[in-house]
């Protein structure tokens, strides 16, 4: 029974008498090497974050709203960052920029990718573990770590870093130009190191793991859509993280050993500095370069979930399945050569900027299919409103809406006018914010009893979705309004100009919104720990779909199946096929077992098999006419 | 077959597979650093305009040495002989240090006797510094893969993990001369 | 057992409103005490308010929640379906349809109005051009999508009686949807191209006079303003000179600086080409003028420019939008600390004459206390840079 053994935990780390394995509870919850486990760690971790950066954003939008009014309750609260119960303006940045750090970096990079890849990987492929369990975990510690760093610049003395989530030098280089450049940028930069480590290690075990550990008969193209959606995000972070690392490596030399990659001509409070000769553009080039595919690590994996759960809860296949993993492909390789688009009025070469203009538009294209396809594949199914299924319909409604305002911002003539305006924070909001958000969401909802063993409460879900779907789009929808009147973001106030001021009563509504959408995560964080313990027990396959990994049992275990791995025969997509018995068809359900329901199509490199079916047809037709 | 079977248990493919992709993202970090330095040297008008001083040329030999006599252990390996296989890998060891020392020597030679220094109001001399210095860190990493190499080799472990290590260090080595050599070849031409 | 639940609901209903009614007017009592009391304590009462209105906003959820769930369980027994959830939700996506198409609409028609008025420049009215084009062609898009999405979720909700249709792919249609946004993105991408040529075209063209070049520097919080004297060159710069009252670092030795003008605000001739040279001192601002179309980062160590020529005066614009007091604003739009949102300068835009009767009313930049400083004989132009230095260190 050696396939019943559990694999090896790592690479130079004692790799013998490994084979017994007494669960102590520091080695099952704590250092775990299991994917479960730490697709759990990653997913709690995710949340807690996801929960701390959304009530930095009340507290931010707070201010907005209300910029004239003393909140006492702040001042005890935080202290010296709010003086008078009136926040700070460079803490204001600081809140902003750690809001927006987190949300992309740690709850949809890490936690979305985190949490479905290590969950889904091995058991949609079929495979007892990752590559390298040990990396695994040590991905999940490195990630702990970064939090812990990014959460600890709240303590120290001039707060966290405030120069943006995208970090641009010069400001986050000279220590004297903000409080948010000194010691807490600092931290920041350490965090992300920590981070970048974190999400290389699993970036590396997720393709590994996809490229070599599939089981018998799963070929690529039978993978389900969540897997390419991995496997492509996961390169695609492989490739760019590095570049980030480069960037960033070359800024701590700036700050810490005074070199000039970045800097030049500097006076700072009419004292001239030593720097001379850098380009900040230099900077922006590197970040980018990260940063725009950043934004496609983060929606793909959310495309992926709601690809599949839209086909699961629909009843139906995925509509043009070939043409999705293509757009998928498609969308990789173009997210490499747009970076261009954030930096169109840097003083960039402007046909530079045309060239980059016209990448960002194509890459609508790849997107248009995958939107297409998702409502190909609503028509004419037999719609289950799961939990899970509302969330992947909000992530199409919002990809479609943020999409498009991407269309504007792509044109780098329409940009001159609304770079850096709540129009952008509009558009990132909607497809980040809330379309990868809910593809999230949708995750956790569907795979739920998978990690817990239990399921969670429908009714609940339901005032969830509605709640922050509605809510999401009262913030997001009215931001693009004051991006056309030039507001501008990453203001403390709009109290100073004149004209900004009739956006108050907006930017109250907003905020009361934002605030109803805070409160609705109550009633998932109530569901969520509530069905951890006392939910529903889940049945194996409570869903009724095809992967594989439903076909483990519910008690989860080491090495994900007793006995044998399941072989695959088909595609994960026979969902209400003609001639069926029931309306799904598990991937480990051979063809012969369902004769009555065969089609040519499933034949298509399987001459033997046709022919079979053939023989099949001809004599149940025969038989028909003898009857 | 048993061979298989084990080998398959362990995953080692598949480990072999996460250091060549390891090897990917330096790759993309070493390309970033020189897609960095031409965009710099392109923007700014600076162009590097310095003599490499001439232990970087003797520490690429001596890391081409290096790949030479860890082939040669590697084969050793292969073959059993296990006391060929320390020799040389002590050999690759002391070669990999000497880099690290040529290196280092070259940083002094920079700074002190040609006076270039990392801080520098010409970026790219200052690039010069970093790029050799992130190629450090790797060869500290390498360097503790040939250690592990070896004194798994001196502890006799079984040969299906003696070799994958050998393998492991063998790609990770080898990966990092070429990628010297590309830094060198670089640096050379924008001389 | 479900009466029983409704009845204790309706108590909880009463209290809600009790205490809200409570609430409301403690709170009003609350604003008006705070008003003069001028120390700021924790308002604890405000805020106990708040959180206990949420709490009993939960307890009612709870409380609704488990009435459902019991009459879903009390109809099982008696053997009927219960509620029809797979139908609700089919309905409320169609009414959220329906309202949310009514919102965003509203939403465009009110707040829509409320953004930038016409361009005031002569680029701008091409990009306003293409914005329409955009905006109408994502209109489309974005209406004709959602309707589908949300109609499709209503008219194939789940019903026992059906199966879901097998359509795994058909290629002819996957083409047409690939092909129909390719065109559509060509036409954009292509007229975008053109839009975004010629609004960063940047050579004088040859006949026409040359455009007036002002400098604007960005520092942290200010912006300060450069106009070419009675020579209509500007001098050059040097950051290095920046020191006491030569807060730009001008460079002397240049005899165009001699005549350098500031200003306080940014006068404009309309109809004239302006060419802005964007500087920064110390980390990156962004000059943004919405009113004209018109950003351009200003980059510390790369000098940028951008030029436009506005169209209508400050006059003329005050009397299109009704407001009196209208001016047109430059402000900075790239983060860059703690002032980031009040780095602005006034921008007016007159005629030619009234141009130039303010420029010759502008003091040169070479003041009597900078020249001391620099110890500038008007005459004595040979001052050697580190002689400058010398003298700037002392
Ligand atoms: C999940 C994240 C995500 C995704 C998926 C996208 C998707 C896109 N983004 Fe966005 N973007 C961000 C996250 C994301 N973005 C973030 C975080 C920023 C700001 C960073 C910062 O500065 O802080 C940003 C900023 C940003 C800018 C820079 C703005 C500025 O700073 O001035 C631009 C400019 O081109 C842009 C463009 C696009 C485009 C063209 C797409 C396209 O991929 C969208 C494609 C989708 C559709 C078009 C909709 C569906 C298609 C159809 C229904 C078919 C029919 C359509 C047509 C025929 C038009 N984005
Ligand atoms: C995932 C990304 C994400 C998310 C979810 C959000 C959520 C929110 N964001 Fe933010 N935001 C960013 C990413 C995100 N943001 C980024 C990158 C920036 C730019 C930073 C910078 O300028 O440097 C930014 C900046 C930003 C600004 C601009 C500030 C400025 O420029 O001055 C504002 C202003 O209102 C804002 C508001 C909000 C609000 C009200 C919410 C929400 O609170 C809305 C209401 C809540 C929801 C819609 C529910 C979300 C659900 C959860 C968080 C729980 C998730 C649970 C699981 C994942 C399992 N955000
Ligand atoms: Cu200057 Cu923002
Ligand atoms: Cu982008």
């Amino acid at each position: 029974m050696s396939t019943l053994s559990v694999q090896d935990h790592g690479v130079a780390h004692h790799e013998e008498g490994h084979e017994h394995h007494h669960d102590t509870f520091l080695t099952k919850y704590v250092f775990s090497q299991d994917h479960k486990m730490i697709a759990k760690q990653f997913l709690i971790t995710g949340i807690t974050m996801a929960v701390i950066a959304m009530l930095l954003s009340i507290l931010f939008r707070i201010q907005l709203a209300y910029p004239d009014k003393a909140f006492p309750l702040l001042e005890t609260l935080l202290g010296r960052f709010a003086p008078e119960g009136r926040l700070d303006p460079e803490f204001y940045l600081s809140l902003v920029t750690i809001h927006g750090t987190i949300m992309v970096f740690f709850v949809l990079t890490a936690g979305l990718s985190g949490t479905f890849s290590n969950l889904l990987i091995p058991l949609q492929v079929g495979a007892r573990d990752m590559a390298s369990p040990f990396i695994n975990m040590l991905s999940y510690w490195f990630f702990l770590t970064a939090c812990i760093i990014m959460l600890s610049s709240f303590f120290i003395q001039k707060g966290p870093a405030g120069p943006g989530w995208t970090i641009y030098p010069p400001l986050s280089a000279l220590p004297t130009a903000m409080k948010g450049s000194g010691l807490g940028m600092t931290l920041w930069l350490v965090s992300m190191v920590c981070f970048v480590a974190s999400s290389l290690m699993g970036g590396i075990n997720y393709v590994t793991t996809v490229l070599n550990m599939r089981t018998k008969g799963m070929d690529l193209w039978k993978m389900p859509l969540t897997i390419w959606a991995f496997f492509l995000t996961a390169i695609l972070g492989v490739l760019s993280f590095p570049v980030l690392v480069a960037g960033v490596v070359l800024l701590i030399f700036d700050r810490s050993f005074g070199t000039s990659f970045y800097l030049s001509d500097i006076v700072v409070n009419g004292q001239v500095m030593p720097f001379e000769g850098g380009s900040p553009i230099l900077f922006q080039h590197l970040f980018w370069f990260l940063g725009h595919p950043e934004v496609y690590i983060v929606i793909m994996p959310a495309m992926g979930i709601s690809s599949e759960v839209m086909s699961v809860n629909s009843r139906k296949p995925i509509f043009g399945y070939h043409a999705m993993v293509y757009s998928l492909i498609g969308i990789t390789v173009l997210s490499f050569i747009v970076w261009g688009h954030h930096m169109f009025i840097t003083g960039m070469n402007p046909f530079l900027g045309g060239v980059f203009m016209i990448t960002t538009l194509i890459i609508a294209v790849p997107s248009a299919v995958k939107t297409f396809n998702w409502l190909a594949t609503l028509w004419r199914g037999n719609i289950r409103f799961t939990p899970a299924m509302l969330f992947a319909i909000g992530m199409v409604s919002f990809f479609i809406s943020g999409g498009l305002t991407g269309i504007f911002l792509g044109n780098a003539a329409l940009d001159i006018n609304l770079h850096d305006t709540y129009f952008v924070v509009a558009h990132f909001h909607l497809v980040m914010g809330s379309a990868a958000i809910f593809g999230m969401l949708a995750g956790v909802y569907h795979w739920f009893p998978k990690m817990f063993g239990r399921m969670m409460d429908e009714k609940l879900g339901y005032l969830h979705f509605w709640l922050t779907f509605i809510g999401a789009y009262l913030v997001f929808f009215p931001m693009h309004f004051m991006g056309l009147d030039g507001v501008p973001r990453r203001y403390y106030a709009f109290t100073e100009f004149a004209s900004m001021q009739r956006w108050l009563s907006v930017n109250m509504f907003i905020t009361w919104a934002a605030i109803m959408s805070a409160c609705a995560q109550v009633a998932f964080l109530y569901n969520f720990i509530h069905s951890i313990f006392w939910g529903k027990e889940a049945t194996q396959n409570p869903w009724q779909a095809n992967t594989l990994e439903w076909t483990a049992p519910v008690e989860r275990i080491h090495g994900n199946w007793p006995g044998e791995l399941p072989t695959v025969y088909r595609w994960p997509y026979d969902y209400s096929k003609p001639g069926a018995e029931e309306d799904f068809i598990s991937q480990i359900t051979p063809l012969s077992e369902t004769m009555s329901s065969n089609l040519p199509h499933d034949f298509e490199d399987n001459p033997a098999g046709l022919e079979a079916l053939n023989t099949w047809t001809n004599t149940q037709k025969a038989n028909e006419e003898v009857k | 077959m048993a061979q298989t079977q084990q080998e398959d248990r362990l995953n080692l493919g598949a480990k072999k597979f996460i250091m060549w992709i390891f090897i990917f993202t330096s790759f993309m970090l070493f390309a970033a650093l020189t897609s960095g330095f031409i965009v710099y040297s392109g923007g700014s008008g600076h162009g590097l305009n310095i003599t490499l001083p001439s232990s970087f040329r003797y520490s690429t030999i001596v890391l081409v040495l290096s790949s030479i006599t860890l082939f040669l252990a590697a084969r050793a390996a292969k073959r059993l002989d296990y006391d060929k296989q320390q020799r040389f890998l002590w050999v690759t060891i002391s070669l990999g240090v000497a880099f690290l020392i040529l290196q280092v020597y070259g940083w002094y030679t920079l700074s002190y006797k040609m006076h270039i220094y990392l801080v520098d109001p010409n970026a790219t001399r200052s690039f010069v510094y970093v790029m050799t210095f992130l190629h450090l860190l790797h060869i500290i990493g390498g360097i503790i893969w040939l250690i592990s190499a070896l004194s798994g080799s001196i502890k006799r472990i079984p040969q299906v993990k003696n070799l994958y290590r050998m393998e492991m260090t063998s790609i990770f080595w080898h990966f990092l001369d070429i990628i010297w050599i590309y830094l060198y070849v670089f640096l050379l031409l924008n001389q | 057992m479900a009466f029983k639940q409704i009845i204790h609901s309706k108590k909880v209903l009463a209290f809600l409103a009790v205490f809200m009614l409570l609430g409301t007017n403690m709170l009003m009592a609350q604003t008006t005490a705070t008003a003069d009391a001028a120390k700021p304590g924790v308002d604890w009462l405000g805020v106990g308010y708040y959180v206990l209105l949420f709490f009993l906003l939960a307890i009612s959820v709870a409380v609704i929640g488990k009435i459902l769930k019991v009459y879903d369980l009390s109809q099982q027994i008696q053997g009927k379906k219960g509620i029809h959830w797979n139908n609700i939700m089919g309905v409320i996506c169609l009414v959220f349809l329906v309202v949310g198409m009514a919102g965003a609409y509203w939403d465009i028609t009110v707040q829509g109005s409320m953004s930038l008025p016409e361009a005031a420049s002569k680029h701008g009215v091409k990009i306003d051009d293409m914005f329409l084009t955009t905006t109408i062609i994502t209109m489309i898009v974005f209406v004709i999508t959602q309707i589908l999405l949300f109609v499709f979720l209503f008219k194939y909700r789940h019903s026992d009686k059906r199966r879901a249709y097998f359509l795994p792919h058909n290629n002819t249609i996957e083409k047409v949807w690939t092909i129909i946004p390719a065109i559509v993105l060509t036409v954009l991408v292509i007229f975008g191209f053109f839009t975004w040529q010629e609004v960063e075209n940047s050579t004088d063209v040859k006949g026409q006079p040359a455009s007036i070049n002002i400098d604007i520097t960005g520092h942290q919080f200010a912006w300060e303003l450069r106009y070419a004297g009675p020579d209509g060159v500007l001098g050059k710069k040097d950051f290095r000179l920046t020191a006491g009252a030569n807060k730009l670092g001008i460079d002397y030795k240049d005899k165009n600086s001699m005549d350098d003008l500031q200003a306080d605000t940014l006068v404009l001739p309309v109809n004239k080409t302006i060419r802005l040279n964007i500087f920064a001192q110390d980390v990156i601002h962004s000059v943004y003028m919405p009113h004209f179309r018109v950003q351009q980062n200003a980059v510390p160590g790369l000098p940028t420019f951008f030029k436009f020529t506005p169209t209508i005066t400050t006059e003329e614009m005050r009397r299109k939008v009704e407001d009196p007091k209208f001016e047109y604003l430059l402000y900075c739009n790239k983060i860059c600390g703690s002032s980031h949102y009040n780095m602005q300068k006034v921008v007016r835009v007159v005629t030619e004459g009234e141009y130039n009767q303010w420029i010759a009313k502008q003091k040169p930049y070479l003041t009597p206390a900078l020249r001391t400083e620099l110890k500038l004989a008007s005459a004595d132009q040979n001052k050697s840079i580190t002689n400058n230095r010398l003298a700037l260190n002392n």
